[in-house]
């Protein structure tokens, strides 16, 4: 934007930067370009927002380093918030607006000016609009901390069709936890003396501060067990790893109800006084025994009895914990509903080591002219096909559905911020489709992900090191403030999404309702917080200090935000809109015979599809290749490194076999993110599989979130040996073991 | 410094979840070349058949010998020991002859291609003189490492090492290391 060009100001005491009030001025609130010190800022290169401190020489980014007295991060920063440098100085990166020339996809670009493309995206908009009307225009986003400018500028615009990542994410979890508490809780797990981890690899899809909970806790001699088919990184730490047979988690949680009931080891006095229909979960329960369960999950009955055994013994400071990613079954959100009755039967409700309802710290609010509701009812039928799902959110998969079938209305135009939905949703083919009906076709995003490669237009933003963003309130059980400013100009012709929306809105005659900066809108959110923008500009986040709290909700009179007021074991709302209000187990289907369960994996280098670019994190961290069971190897007589084809209903895709016990022999596992189709992205390209190309469209019955574990895979050996050099230094990455997180 | 100081560290393997962050963290720290590392996470073959399973991870890096092979081979004596024990490379008196890497049992060296130099882990000397922590040690989610001065009784990394069964990697060569492990 400014490079080079700005007025040095701001004093530069030690190596601290002051924020002086010279700042207010808009004309020199650029960082002058030779800027050389320090600054508190938040990482958003995943969920998490880590505190740290951007160490800056002459206008360069030289280190990341994180803040260690946050109460979130805990004074962690992770491989990919160190790697960060090394994305802000991506030569990939979209540099310039570029609007498409060639057919979409081949990768034919022409550079063009924001005022050209800004216009060329207007007049196509306005054209759809008085031809289609508003609600013709699709707005797809994922979370990030100018996100909200994204879905208010869809508002603006007149669509009611917004649909955001938690379908694809923690939909069936947040939707268990809800009708359960009215909150959804989060976990004490530095205290906790017990805890059940069913699936949740905590410890390879870092979750601060739970990933180092688990480590300290761990340390401290807590007591962990790992319900998941293949041995993780999380499985390998924990004290007791249980295989289970995939999708057969609710039998298990099932039993642990049905054990804690008949052997009186639950809460009693906690469930008279909180819960609401505990008869009915008894009789429910009643069937379900360990007996039961073991020939369901495959675990032995033992074992079972043990854990049982062991779990009810640490109550109250026994949890079950919930988990996040997306569904993995039909029936997920029930699943996590057994969850979290284990949890509110157990009196581990509110309490140190417990499940803890979160806080949240008040912030401002900037008063912006607020839009109309839109005239016309979403594409997706939320309201009627999912009534317990989240609205703004929409569904994803069903979303898609309804557009292909034009059904009611056809989408004709797609807005995309921050979200590769060729990487992210399941059965690419079918958003390949979709694309198909569009006539426009808009990114914004920071590199030519697989999607923007198929826009017609790709509008280049900041990075989160580059811009400042809206105060966000991070909850927890110690909440934080978290601010987000930029610690370098924006490089090339980047610009913040508030200025993309905004400069947008103007040329669509709805500036009104981006009458607002981002100063003026911090101004607005700190004025609920006890210090100024001043200070917390130089602290970077803002904490009450006061710690964790528990027991707010035990207090007499405590009304939880369910129907009842109570904690609900049997769900009044479930029961009211046709859904089984206490959980029923559903058997997974049958393995067709010569095939696998397809399951996907996240590692740690990596924020799902994102950051394969990066070429720090590509030389240490995990490769596509499909993890297979020597059983199931010697069945198909396959080597170590061979390429296989694997093959589903949807797609098939060709990728190199890692021969590993990790994994149980009907499952074939490969890691997410990889098999880029953009060429835009010249480390990443073509390298592995894409899990959108073999996954189907199976989705969680009550929140639509896409459950990725339902699908079934062949393998075809190719009989070749796979050949694509794998880069690193072998000798001490050990990238030659393909599969360093399984 | 004082001359009293001997720098050592302690790693607790069982709390490395293998998350790499200290790999990045020394890359950008110490701008270390793409594909090079100055420390690493070794991980153990998988123990086993399932479901009886195993592995383990184990931080790497230069020990910081008190006998350090690589200082005897150096012919330009480019490596030495500082004072504080630290085991540091003089980069105007290196040849780039790669002999410290031969000799070196940690396999902790590396060559930087565009300086011509073979370098390793400095403990991040830039850092620690300054008061702060090695970038390894204070990125990590599990803060695996302890980082201080063997010489003082007093000092965590001391009174860890009074407290806790330890042992050093490759001691039959005659080393000396200076990196403690914790065996669980």
């Amino acid at each position: 934007m400014k490079l080079g060009s700005c007025s040095v100001v701001g004093a530069i005491i030690g190596s601290q930067f002051k924020f002086t009030s010279a700042f207010a001025e808009s004309d020199i609130k650029d960082l002058p370009d030779n800027f050389s010190g320090d600054i508190r800022t938040h990482c958003g290169l995943c969920v998490n927002k880590c505190g740290m401190i951007a160490r800056v020489n002459n206008g360069t980014i030289r280190k990341l380093d994180p803040i260690l007295d946050h109460p979130k991060s805990k004074g962690m920063l992770c491989a990919k918030g160190n790697a960060g440098i090394q994305t802000v100085y991506d030569p990939d990166r979209l540099k310039y607006p570029m609007i498409r020339v060639g057919k979409r996809g081949e990768g034919k670009w022409r550079r063009a000016t924001w005022d050209e493309a800004l216009t060329y995206i207007a007049d196509k908009l306005t054209e759809i609009k008085e031809k289609y009307g508003p609600e013709s225009v699709l707005f797809s986003s994922t979370e990030g901390f100018q996100e909200e400018y994204f879905t208010h500028f869809a508002e603006a615009f007149g669509s009611p069709n917004t649909v955001r990542h938690p379908t694809l994410c923690l939909a069936s979890v947040n939707n268990a936890m809800f009708n359960t508490f009215g909150t959804v809780p989060h976990f004490d797990l530095k205290n906790s003396d017990y805890v059940i981890f069913a699936g949740s690899n905590r410890l390879e899809s870092l979750l601060t501060p739970d990933t180092i909970d688990m480590i300290d806790g761990k340390a401290a001699g807590h007591y962990h067990v790992v319900l998941d088919p293949r041995f993780t990184v999380t499985a390998s730490k924990a004290n007791l790893w249980v295989p289970i047979k995939p999708g057969t988690d609710l039998a298990f949680a099932l039993a642990l109800i049905h054990m804690m009931i008949k052997e009186n080891k639950y809460d009693k006095a906690f469930v008279e006084k909180y819960t609401h229909g505990f008869d009915k979960l008894a009789a429910h329960v009643k069937d379900y025994t360990p007996e039961w369960a073991a020939h369901e999950t495959g675990i032995p009955v033992e074992t079972i009895y043990k854990v049982g055994k062991d779990f009810m013994s640490s109550l109250p400071r026994s949890v079950f914990y919930s988990g996040r990613r997306g569904s993995w079954t039909e029936n997920d959100t029930q699943f996590r509903r057994a969850i979290a009755i284990v949890n509110a039967i157990s009196g581990a409700w509110d309490r140190e080591g417990g499940v803890v309802p979160a806080r949240k710290i008040g912030l401002g609010e900037m008063l912006i002219f607020p839009p109309d509701e839109p005239e016309a009812e979403r594409i997706d039928n939320v309201k009627n096909e999912f009534p317990l799902a989240n609205r703004r959110d929409g569904v994803y998969l069903t979303l898609r559905e309804h557009a292909l079938r034009e059904d009611p209305y056809p989408l004709k135009a797609w807005m995309i911020y921050k979200q590769n939905p060729l990487q992210s949703v399941p059965n690419s083919q079918k958003t390949y489709e979709m694309m198909k009906k569009m006539e426009l076709i808009v990114s914004i995003d920071i590199i030519p992900n697989d999607t923007a490669w198929e826009s017609d237009v790709m509008l280049p933003e900041a990075t989160y090191l580059e811009r400042t963003d809206p105060l966000h309130s991070l909850a927890g059980l110690e909440p934080v403030v978290a601010l987000r400013q930029k610690v370098i100009e924006p490089m090339y012709e980047t610009r913040p999404n508030l200025d993309i929306m905004k400069d947008l809105a103007g040329k669509l005659d709805l500036g009104e309702y981006f009458d607002f900066d981002i100063d003026q809108w911090l101004d607005a959110q700190v004025e609920e917080l006890p210090i100024d923008l001043d200070e917390l500009k130089r602290r970077g986040f803002y904490s009450d200090d006061k710690g964790k709290i528990f027991g707010k909700t035990l207090k007499e009179g405590y009304r939880f935000r369910t129907k009842t007021g109570k904690i609900e074991l049997f769900s009044e709302r479930f029961a009211e809109k046709g859904y089984d209000p206490l959980p029923i187990y559903t058997k997974p289907k049958n393995i067709p015979s010569g095939s696998y369960i397809l399951l996907t994996a996240r590692c740690a280098n990596y924020t799902h599809s994102s950051l394969q670019n990066n070429e720090w994190l590509m030389a240490v961290g995990m490769h596509s290749m499909a993890h297979v069971n020597p059983i199931a190897a010697k069945k198909h007589d396959i080597g170590m490194g061979e390429t296989i084809i694997l093959r589903s209903p949807y797609g098939e895709v060709e990728l190199p076999v890692y021969i590993t016990d990790r994994v149980h022999e009907d499952v074939i596992c490969i890691p997410h993110g990889f098999g880029h189709t953009s060429k835009g992205l010249s480390l990443a390209y073509n390298k592995g599989a894409r899990g959108s190309d073999l996954l189907g469209s199976y989705h969680d019955k009550i929140t639509g979130n896409a459950a990725m574990h339902e699908d079934f895979v062949q393998i075809i050996p190719k009989r070749t040996l796979h050949t694509e050099k794998i880069q690193g230094d072998k000798r001490k990455t050990r990238v030659e073991s393909g599969g360093i997180t399984g | 410094m004082s001359e009293t100081k001997k720098y050592g560290m302690l790693i607790e393997q069982s709390r490395c979840i293998n998350c790499k962050a200290c790999m990045i963290a020394c890359q950008a720290e110490n701008n270390v070349p793409l594909h090079k590392h100055r420390n690493w996470i070794e991980e153990s073959e998988v123990r086993g058949t399932y479901p009886n399973l195993g592995l383990d991870f184990t931080p790497n890096q230069c020990n910081h010998c008190d006998n350090p092979h690589c200082e005897r081979v150096c012919p330009t004596g480019a490596t030495f020991i500082n004072d504080d024990g630290i085991v540091l490379i003089n980069y105007d008196s290196c040849i780039g002859c790669r002999f410290c890497m031969m000799a070196c049992p940690y396999d902790a060296r590396y060559v930087d291609k565009e300086r011509g130099v073979v370098d390793k882990c400095t403990y991040c000397t830039q850092r620690i003189y300054q008061g702060r922590e090695p970038a390894c040690l204070e990125t990590c989610p599990g803060k695996v490492r302890t980082f201080g001065d063997l010489n003082d009784p007093k000092s965590e990394i001391s009174l860890k090492i009074a407290t806790h069964r330890t042992e050093v990697k490759y001691p039959e060569t005659g080393t000396k290391p200076r990196i403690y492990y914790i065996i669980d």
